[in-house]
């Protein structure tokens, strides 16, 4: 009994302190120093051109918004900034990305039937809860596929039955 | 019973009093009803009003597809966006007859300019104003002759280095509005008061004597006036490279046949200066008052004022002269 415990709990002690350091170790992109970005975004209809930006937090951004046909709108949500631009005057915006995260910017001037699909998305700095979560995952599975052999017969529920029919044979 | 004759009041007063609430919420039954819609689906609704001087005109304004903006031609008032979904009132009142046109001032679609529609005006006012001829009428000029020019500068001449040289070369107001900076030139470089300069310095002189016949307000106003309604398709540097450019590539293949009014060229470029200087105020003038035939360019005679025309004139030759 002493033996297994001592066999199980190392590499425990070993998981739980990955998975410490996945959750919690700072991300490397987030302490790149905040700089001054300029994105030119052709808005058509019905799409952004680029349709995604990144920046890092506390980048300075300048986002330029070219209309190509008819007069178009980005309003970034999150940030409450709103930007119309008419075919020949290009608009221009320009502020700090203190707020990490996802936004969604959308074209805020009805111009046309599918005016309302119109989008795009900024991104602010690393999506670091998805990076986390699959990091977090692969550690349960190698934690598993390593620790089942280690484990002594414990028998899986899903294993179960063939048990019984290798008996029975 | 009891409930049943309430229920039939309930119905009653349904069917009265909505259609009535409904006409007594309406603002002013008097307002004409105005939809905006792209020109390609039909434009204003309707296309055509009638005022009379000094009667108050009310419209209620919307639009049934796209944010549009409605603006009265050759009128201080200003533009009135016109949004989906929402009911702008305005008042118009004219003290002139006339026949006005009234148009979208925000880019709805590729046939944008299109959007017009006429309103007549009838009456009589206490000062008639008679509209003036513009030059390229009274010169009886042709719009559409080629016009190069057989000198152009090596470099972007400039008004404050022809300032600099301490000569005069004011550029009197009539008749020579019908002059071209080309000829200018030429007839600067012949002059003896010139024998000592250089062919850019006789530049420099040509800008600055169109310089000096406009004002800092009236560039200002016709930069405005430009980036409003010209870029679009001219581009904001001048260069024929506006947005809407690509989609006016010429589509007059093939030669010899007739003019359909259907066909569009590239927008030309404001900064090539052997097509600008051999051009003048008059034939500029013309160019955005006639609008170009065959081209895709609009006709801006019904829109602008004269003095506007006029400012956008001198801002079109800030493409080929510097300040």
């Amino acid at each position: 009994m002493d033996l297994i415990r001592t066999r199980l709990s190392l590499p425990l002690l070993f998981i739980g302190l990955s998975a410490l350091a996945i959750v919690m170790a700072p991300n490397p992109i987030a302490l790149a120093a905040p700089a001054a970005r300029h994105f030119r975004i052709e808005a058509s209809s019905f799409q952004y051109t680029p349709a995604a930006i990144h920046v890092n937090p506390g980048d300075q951004v300048t986002i330029d918004l070219v209309a190509t046909d008819v007069v178009h709108g980005l309003y970034i949500d999150g940030y409450d900034l709103n930007l119309t631009a008419d075919p020949g005057q290009t608009a221009s915006l320009s502020f700090s990305a203190d707020r990490s995260g996802s936004f969604r910017f959308r074209c805020s001037v009805t111009c046309g039937a599918l005016h309302p699909f119109m989008i795009g998305k900024l991104n602010v700095g690393a999506n670091d809860l998805l990076w986390r979560a699959i990091g977090l995952g692969l550690l349960a599975i190698s934690a598993s596929v390593w620790i089942r052999p280690h484990s002594g017969r414990a028998p899986t529920p899903g294993c179960a039955p063939r048990t019984s029919v290798d008996d029975v044979a | 019973m009891k409930a049943e004759r309430f229920a039939w009041w309930c119905v009653l007063v349904l069917v009265l009093g909505l259609p009535l609430a409904a006409v007594l919420t309406r603002s002013n039954p008097e307002a004409i009803e105005l939809h905006g819609r792209m020109a390609d689906t039909g434009g204003w609704m309707p296309g055509d009003l009638t005022a009379q001087v000094g009667q108050p005109l009310q419209l209620r304004l919307t639009s049934d597809d796209v944010v549009h903006s409605f603006a009265v031609g050759q009128s201080a008032l200003p533009a009135i966006d016109v949004l989906p979904g929402q009911w702008t009132t305005t008042t118009l009142l004219f003290d002139q007859p006339g026949k006005y046109t009234f148009y979208c001032t925000r880019w709805c679609g590729p046939n944008h300019w299109r959007m017009r529609g006429t309103l007549e005006v009838t009456g009589t006012a206490a000062e008639m104003i008679t509209p003036t001829t513009p030059l390229y009428v009274a010169l009886n000029l042709d719009l559409d002759a080629p016009h190069p020019s057989d000198v152009v500068p090596s470099e972007k001449p400039s008004a404050a280095r022809g300032a600099a040289l301490g000569l005069k070369a004011d550029r009197p107001v009539t008749p020579d509005r019908a002059q071209s900076p080309a000829l200018r030139w030429q007839q600067l470089r012949s002059s003896s008061l010139t024998e000592n300069l250089s062919d850019a310095q006789v530049w420099d002189l040509v800008a600055l004597s169109w310089r000096s016949n406009t004002t800092s307000a009236r560039l200002a106003e016709g930069q405005q006036l430009y980036a409003q309604n010209c870029a679009a398709c001219h581009g904001e540097t001048g260069r024929g490279d506006g947005v809407i450019a690509p989609a006016l590539q010429k589509t007059l293949t093939l030669p010899g046949l007739a003019l359909t009014g259907h066909e569009t060229i590239a927008p030309s470029d404001f900064t090539d200066a052997r097509h600008r200087l051999g051009a003048s105020d008059a034939i500029f003038e013309g160019k955005i008052i006639r609008g170009g035939m065959g081209t895709g360019m609009p006709y801006w005679g019904p829109i602008f004022t004269s003095e506007q025309v006029q400012a956008l004139v001198d801002y079109l030759w800030s493409f080929q002269f510097d300040q």
